[in-house]
């Protein structure tokens, strides 16, 4: 009895589909009954044909039978049955050819002519299926879940968001849905919908193993959001690399954007025509500027390699400073004489920021060898200015997993010129910095600061996935010249009369040490804008096929932009960072406007640890690092 | 196995099963997509399949059908697998999205001018719709979430932080289906089938009768002449081939058609045999040409090109079958196929014309005569996936059209433009698969996603093609059961043709043999026009899969002619068994 009351309780869940099709694939069920249902469709058609073949022959007349089969064949019924017959053939023909069609759209279609696999980015079901794909959550590098730096959230209303807490801190690394693809649409990994059949998912389809679809990267949020407080109300841009990984902790370039204002097609028209604060540029890999002095490290490191780092120069007072060749003009200290007189050696040039030093050892170690640190450094060098400008992006420098996230991120190739046209006074300005050096991204800077801070004197490709391992681009010092180097940097800030003398006031107390280069850089005919964004111009009269004509002429002026690379901690350098400030003024220098701001960064890396255990800071109370709030979106 | 009402009845009850089977599926399918399907409406499906399997008994019973049941069985399996497609488009939220009342009484109520009234609905709809899409994928996205996130995202995330657990759809809160019990039994839908069964029987009734088909065979100019007039209303009010409510009404005009042009070939094929050097007399060539060229004027000025093609080949297959001379029957097939071909073309787009030397100057008058509307189906035809010039006239005003939106949005358009050459080129495929070719691309995507046994009911995603409940029903049915299930309705089809074939051969009067092959072969031609507009193989038209697609007016067709041709294949019967009550029976009975 027990046993009947057993099964009518038992059997029913027995009998449930789920039961059958295996319930653990929610898909199988209605896939296995699709399928059922399929096959006793195909058993009823067979049924349905055979009952119809039995009465299939027609029987004869009662006339018919009697008459000889001459005149049989001639009967109109005979006749007519006959074309019947070839009409019902013809029929099923047509049936099966217009079947044919299907199987060939189904079967052979995408290999065909290719058209089809084409255009599959038109089929709305892709679509479909990649809106339904969550993305991963974007993790900062401490891998903690509650600072993440993308991830999401249930809304008010219930709908499922996409959050950024630095939307703004970040919005050149993560990109827009619009537009080339930032890390945000090519960082997490995207298994295809395969797009089973109902058969495949019967037998083969399993669920698919829960997979660690979130990325950590190298950015390190508070650093992050900390370099966008730094720049506030300035233009310009930080990068902060760790030289002997290659991680990127921070990537900032001001003025920057939210990305819920990029969302709406208008709110990015708005961006994108902003040409006076070009929001939408990342300054920090894809804008040139001038480097200044700061490209004097570079110069440094070609003698170096060169092995000419012991190279002893004269210094001259104005009016002579240096004079490459007969005729040309002087290239002397800022301020117009020498800073550094008499004979000159590396370390005092460094420390004092020689121009007339620097200008001559890059005439003295020649374009080849110039050229050739440059190609280890990552800087493609050209033959003429115009060739300078058009090298294109340079995505093989990052140290990523694939090529799409090199993609999204790649910064444009930062060239030098050096082309036998160049004079030799072109040549020398170049090597201090200014004049055809102009095309270097803040990135490729602090990738030159990088190389000497690497404890081999490798320069490392930077990352931005946090479990990438460290790749070399390059080896570019020995150790002991790395070393040398280092120490050299080391007189810029640390040394009384060193340019940067102001990160060793920051710093005092703090057991650091650290090195860099300071830079003040001038670029000519920049473009100055009105207030309502667009470009202002001036009335001019200019002479066109020989007539005075009145043209608006634009109103350009020479900006001023300070620059600091620095290095620290000096024994085993933790960080290297690039710092550019756009439009300091002519008064200014990098020395009191960027250096500053690498100061407080060093500040900030102490606190956060990231300097080594040696240098923690005394333990600051925590502040709950709960996601910010962001605003909310426009739907 | 035998022609017996019991055997016929096993078959029925099996799809009714089957049917039952597919709706489970699909409610099923539905569940996983997060939404739950309307159980009354799988309810009047199963009764009306029920219904239609029951109904043999009583027809045997009561009306002493004695004619051949496959005919109906094969009929009401291509109905059932009609309504189980309709079911799971009809219950899917985002294909039945509708505008909210309000806003759209705000928009009919604006003083907007009809073009700017009818594009607003569009938009509202598409919103509507983007809404039910929307919720749909967060159903899933949460899904993934509950099943795979730590207890500890979740709880950054905002919900419950609860360990990650497989998907529970008994435990779920489902977006419930949007009907009452009320409205099913007022839809369309319980309606239109109901009718078209009442009528089925009504005109097997009737039809039955020897002096209803002596009058039709005596007096078909008369049917037709009164069919006239009410069709030509019908074309006059009509707009660009659907009347009001997307209804066909003139649909049923095909029967009466039909039942004239078989009168009047049926009194003239033994004269059209007697020529004169090769040509029939004239009066008897005439009233048959007239009665021939009738249908297609009023189809043509309503456009409705499908049904054009389908009378033209009924018509064909007449003609061939009651004409004996082979002379005779080639100059009309060859007529045909010598229009057809110049049809075809002068519709070649022009890049495959240029190909062929001088085809391009032979083609370019045609072209210039096709109505836009060919022209147009004609390149969606023979070379849908690539999009016309902008500056085509059949295309142009689409494409401005969706330039105009276009501009709207960003008003440097234009500038950006003339920087770019292949800016153009770019905003016309996307307006060609956009607007005109949206559909058809859809479907043949669909197709191909279909793969042999399908992606299983209610798993695919055939509510991404509009309106595939009626026109584009193949296309749906072929993404969600597959090569299989398309060659299931192939044969299925098959079986009910060559049913109706056997019904003509075994008439026993010329008029009945043109009217059953007539009525077979309008369903047939019918449904190949359809799944080869969908596969491509012919140019689309916007003619219906008779029995399965959704339809008005030509599903009470469909079920009329079926009730015809059962009253033609009782006939036969009948007067089969009035031989066998008069003379000894063969040694070898074909037929019990």
């Amino acid at each position: 009895m027990s046993f009947l009351l057993f099964l009518f309780i038992e059997l029913p869940k027995w009998l449930k589909p789920d039961q059958i099709f295996g319930g653990q694939v929610l898909e199988r069920t209605p896939a296995g009954l699709s399928i059922v249902y399929l096959i006793g469709v195909a058993v009823l058609i067979f049924f349905l044909i055979v009952t119809f073949i039995d009465n299939f022959r027609r029987p004869k007349f009662v006339f018919e039978r009697e008459l000889p089969k001459q005149v049989k064949k001639k009967l109109t019924s005979t006749l007519t049955n006959r074309s019947l017959w070839i009409w019902q053939v013809l029929f099923v023909i047509l049936a099966f050819t217009v079947f044919g069609f299907q199987f060939y759209w189904t079967r052979y279609a995408l290999d065909d002519t290719g058209q089809l696999a084409k255009l599959s980015y038109k089929d709305l079901r892709n679509r479909r299926t990649n809106a339904a794909t969550l993305r991963g959550w974007m993790l900062d590098r401490t891998g903690k879940l509650d600072a993440a730096l993308a991830y999401y959230k249930i809304d008010t209303d219930g709908s499922l968001d996409r959050e950024f807490p630095l939307e703004k801190e970040m919005a050149h690394l993560l990109g827009t849905e619009r537009g080339t693809p930032g890390l945000e649409r090519t960082l997490y990994r995207k298994e295809a919908d395969s797009m089973p059949e109902a058969w495949e998912i019967l037998t083969k389809y399993k669920k698919p193993e829960p997979e660690e679809k979130d990325v950590k990267i190298t950015i390190d949020r508070q650093l992050q959001a900390y370099s966008a407080k730094l720049l506030e109300g300035k233009k310009g841009a930080i990068v902060v690399l760790n030289p002997q990984t290659g991680d990127v902790l921070a990537i900032y370039s001001n003025p920057s954007y939210k990305l819920s204002e990029a969302e709406s097609l208008d709110g990015y028209l708005k961006l994108e025509a902003n040409k006076a604060e070009e929001p939408l540029l990342n300054r920090a890999t894809r804008q040139f500027y001038v480097p200044g002095s700061t490209f004097k490290t570079f110069t440094m490191i070609s003698a170096f390699r060169a092995g000419k780092e012991g190279t002893v120069l004269p210094g001259k007072a104005a009016p002579e400073c240096y004079t490459p060749f007969r005729g040309s003009r002087p290239i002397c200290d800022a301020g117009g004489s020498c800073h550094a007189c008499g004979d000159v050696v590396m370390k005092e040039a460094f420390k004092v920021s020689s121009n007339q030093y620097f200008a001559q050892m890059a005439n003295f170690l020649g374009r080849e060898r110039m050229a050739e640190t440059a190609r280890i450094l990552g800087i493609t060098p050209a033959e003429t200015g115009p060739e300078a400008l058009t090298q294109g992006f340079f995505p093989e420098v990052w140290n990523a997993s694939n090529a799409r996230i090199a993609n999204s991120i790649s910064p444009a190739r930062s060239t030098i010129v050096t082309g036998s046209d160049l004079t030799e006074y072109d040549f020398g300005v170049e090597g201090m910095g200014q004049g055809m050096a102009g095309q270097m991204t803040p990135l490729q800077m602090a990738m030159i600061a990088a190389a000497p801070a690497n404890m081999k004197g490798m320069l490392m490709k930077p990352k931005i996935e946090a479990d990438v391992p460290p790749q070399i681009f390059s080896q570019v010092l020995t150790p002991q010249q790395a070393f040398t180097i280092r120490d050299i940097m080391s007189t810029v800030t640390e040394e009384p009369g060193g340019t940067a003398g102001i990160v060793r006031t920051k710093l005092a107390g703090t057991g650091i040490e650290t090195g860099g280069k300071t830079g003040t850089a001038d670029k000519d005919g920049v473009q100055v804008y009105n207030a309502d964004g667009t470009k202002k111009t001036r009335k001019a009269r200019k002479k066109v096929d020989g007539e005075w004509v009145e043209v608006d002429e634009p109103v350009k002026f020479t900006r001023w932009d300070g620059w600091f690379l620095l290095i620290a901690p000096l024994e085993n350098p933790q960080v290297s960072i690039a710092v550019v400030v756009e439009n300091i003024g002519g008064s200014a220098y990098g020395g009191t406007t960027a250096a500053p701001i690498a100061a407080a960064l060093i500040l900030k890396l102490r606190e956060l640890g990231l300097l080594g255990d040696k240098y923690k800071a005394a333990a600051k109370p925590d502040k709950p690092a709960t996601p910010a709030k962001t605003p909310k979106k426009p739907r | 196995m035998k022609n017996r009402t019991s055997s016929h009845f096993f078959i029925l009850a099996l799809i009714v099963l089957l049917t039952a089977i597919a709706h489970y599926s699909i409610s099923y399918g539905a569940l996983i997509r997060g939404y739950e399907t309307s159980f009354f409406g799988a309810m009047r499906n199963l009764s009306l399949i029920a219904a239609l399997a029951i109904l043999p008994v009583f027809i045997k019973k009561f009306l002493r059908y004695q004619g051949n049941w496959t005919i109906y069985t094969a009929c009401v399996l291509l109905f059932s697998i009609g309504l189980t497609v309709q079911y799971r488009l009809f219950s899917d939220h985002e294909y039945a999205a509708d505008i909210p009342r309000a806003e759209r009484e705000k928009v009919q109520n604006s003083t907007m001018s009809e073009k700017e009234k009818s594009r607003a609905m569009l938009r509202l709809k598409l919103q509507a719709i983007a809404r039910e899409r929307e919720a749909k994928i967060q159903t899933l996205q949460m899904r993934y979430i509950k099943e795979n996130y730590s207890p500890e995202k979740k709880q950054i995330m905002g919900l419950p932080p609860t360990p990650p657990a497989p998907v529970d759809l008994d435990a779920e809160k489902f977006r419930p289906p949007n009907d009452s019990i009320m409205s099913l039994f007022t839809s369309g839908r319980t309606l239109i089938p109901l009718f078209g069964i009442f009528c089925m029987i009504a005109v097997f009734i009737t039809m039955r009768r020897d002096d209803v088909q002596r009058f039709l065979q005596d007096n078909g100019f008369l049917v037709v002449m009164l069919t006239l007039g009410p069709l030509f209303l019908a074309a006059i009010t009509s707009r660009a081939g659907k009347s009001i409510g997307n209804m066909t009404p003139w649909e049923l005009s095909k029967i009466p058609f039909l039942i004239g042009f078989a009168a009047i070939l049926a009194v003239l094929y033994k004269n059209l045999a007697k020529t004169y050097w090769g040509i029939p007399r004239a009066k008897d060539v005439l009233p048959l040409v007239f009665m021939a060229v009738l249908p297609f004027l009023p189809f043509f000025v309503l456009k409705d090109f499908g049904q054009m093609m389908v009378f033209g080949s009924v018509y064909v297959t007449l003609y061939v079958i009651a004409v004996r001379r082979f002379s005779q029957r080639f100059v009309l097939v060859g007529s045909v196929v010598l229009v057809m071909s110049i049809l075809i073309v002068g519709a070649l787009p022009l890049a495959t014309q240029q190909k062929i030397p001088l085809l391009p100057a032979v083609a370019a008058p045609v072209k210039a005569v096709l109505p836009n509307r060919i022209q147009q189906r004609f390149h969606l035809w023979l070379d849908g996936f690539n999009p016309p010039e902008p500056d085509v006239k059949w295309w142009k005003e689409d494409y401005d059209d969706y330039y105009e939106d276009l501009v709207k949005a960003e008003p440097k358009l234009p500038e950006m433009l003339a920087e770019d050459p292949n800016l153009q080129k770019a905003i016309n495929i996307d307006a060609w698969f956009d607007v005109l070719a949206f559909q058809p691309a859809q479907a043949t995507f669909g197709i191909a996603s279909g793969g042999v046994t399908g992606r299983g009911l209610g798993l695919g995603y055939p509510e991404l093609i509009p309106v595939s409940d009626s026109d584009y029903i193949f296309a749906a049915l072929a993404e969600e059961l597959g090569l299989f299930g398309g060659l299931l309705v192939t044969f299925a089809l098959i079986v009910f043709v060559s049913a109706g074939v056997q019904t003509a051969r075994d008439s026993r009067d010329m008029f009945s043999k043109l009217c059953s092959i007539g009525l077979s072969a309008f369903i047939g031609f019918q449904a190949l026009v359809n799944i080869g507009g969908i596969t491509r193989a012919l140019p689309m038209t916007g003619i219906t899969l008779p029995f399965v697609s959704h339809g008005g007016f030509s599903l009470i067709t469909s079920f009329i002619m079926l009730g015809m041709l059962m009253a033609f294949s009782h006939r036969n019967a009948i007067d089969r068994m009035k031989d066998m009550a008069n003379v000894i029976p063969e040694p070898t009975p074909a037929n019990s």
